[in-house]
């Protein structure tokens, strides 16, 4: 494509015109899908990757949070995760989803500090943001008070069962999905949800059902 | 027989119906298992996750941008790596086969062996080493007057004998034969001579 551009020169100087390629516009990064966000960023453009973060945060945190049951340690591990995609953004290759490919990486992230680091659960106390607007304020702390047993019982679970549990209930994940993040076959995985149910409604007696 | 787990897994989520497991009309326990299971997956699914503070996304996202300038371009995924290092290490695994190959035929026609490829020899002092002790000596008159002259001998003068053709004194020693032996004896006779020792 090119275009003319027309100079008008002040003074006595002749007019010019002066004929030059234009580079076709980059798109707008928040129109890219996501394999095109990858391929920008490995192109050099880092803001395409501030683009990915910004759509995925949100639900790596979530799925950190669930795994480690208190905000500081999920923040820590929600950003180890955008690290490591960045590091390995060139061994993504489209076969899953994006989302997909974080979840992977952040379950073994979070299995990995879960080994090696007890669980803090978190006060109600600490809680950030509280939507105020929806129920009375003793109905939010009843549920609030469940939440955090739920929460930190999760947390207790074995590894893979807390994987297993946390993908199927709260990323809605299929059994065979979750089977190739973990590893593991359908079976095993349907087998752990099971165990992690079993051991949740022994932790918990019958205080929350 | 109750039923496995991974059944009662797909009886509480919905993907089989109850209908079809007819082990359930008959079984307890079984049923409350089943029970238990949806109970607690209700409860489960209930529980939300606190939402962080808004402005907490914008710090987020400002802390991971640091961390990725910190880092640099992306990394050369390992799985690009083959392409590169498996022909490289071919390369250098073929170059060493030859190189040992090589130097095995040269030692055994007594060229010296490639220094990088054969450990150092191992130096064992020749007045170490009772050659009349050999009972296939034993009574030789010449190897009584090797053995005398050759006492005091280092490692660097016998090796410069031509006793050390594999880098190692002890295998010169013990490798030469009963002719090598007496044309030894004899050189060294005639150096003594011309020495005038």
């Amino acid at each position: 494509m090119a275009s003319s551009l027309t100079w008008t020169l002040p003074g006595t100087w002749p007019l010019r015109t002066v004929t030059q390629p234009m580079r076709p516009a980059e798109p707008e990064l928040s129109d890219l899908d996501e394999r095109s966000l990858v391929e920008a960023c490995l192109r050099g453009r880092s803001a395409a990757f501030e683009v990915i973060v910004e759509r995925h945060r949100r639900s790596v945190y979530l799925l950190c949070y669930r795994f480690v049951s208190n905000h500081e340690d999920a923040s820590d591990l929600s950003q180890d995760v955008f690290l490591r995609a960045y590091r390995g953004l060139r061994s993504f290759r489209g076969q899953s989803s994006l989302a997909t490919w974080l979840y992977r990486i952040g379950v073994n992230v979070c299995l990995n500090r879960v080994g090696a680091k007890k669980p803090l659960s978190e006060s109600i106390a600490d809680r950030q943001f509280v939507d105020e607007t929806a129920e009375s304020a003793s109905d939010r702390l009843l549920k609030d008070e469940r939440g955090a047993r739920v929460r930190a019982a999760i947390a207790q679970l074995p590894r893979k069962q807390r994987a297993t549990l946390v993908l199927r209930m709260y990323h809605e994940m299929s059994h065979q999905e979750i089977a190739d993040v973990l590893g593991s076959s359908v079976g095993a995985v349907k087998a752990n949800f099971f165990h992690a149910l079993s051991n949740l409604k022994k932790m918990l007696g019958g205080e929350v059902l | 027989m109750h039923l496995r787990p991974d059944e009662l897994i797909d009886l509480a989520e919905g993907t089989r119906a109850e209908s079809s497991a007819a082990h359930l009309d008959e079984c307890a326990v079984c049923r409350l298992h089943l029970a238990e299971l949806k109970a607690m997956m209700s409860t489960a699914a209930d529980v939300d996750v606190p939402e962080p503070s808004p402005l907490f996304w914008d710090h987020f996202s400002a802390r991971v941008r640091q961390a990725v300038d910190a880092e640099g371009a992306p990394r050369r995924s390992f799985w690009t790596w083959p392409r590169v290092v498996i022909p490289a290490i071919s390369v250098a695994t073929a170059v060493l086969a030859v190189a040992v190959t090589v130097n095995r035929g040269n030692a055994g026609h007594g060229i010296a062996p490639l220094p990088a490829v054969v450990p150092a020899p191992v130096v064992l002092p020749v007045a170490s080493v009772d050659l009349l002790a050999d009972p296939q000596s034993a009574g030789d008159t010449a190897l009584t007057l090797v053995a005398e002259l050759s006492s005091d001998m280092d490692f660097e003068t016998a090796r410069d004998a031509g006793l050390a053709a594999r880098g190692s004194a002890e295998h010169a020693v013990t490798h030469l034969t009963g002719s090598e032996l007496r044309e030894l004896q004899r050189l060294l006779q005639e150096e003594l001579a011309r020495s005038g020792a």
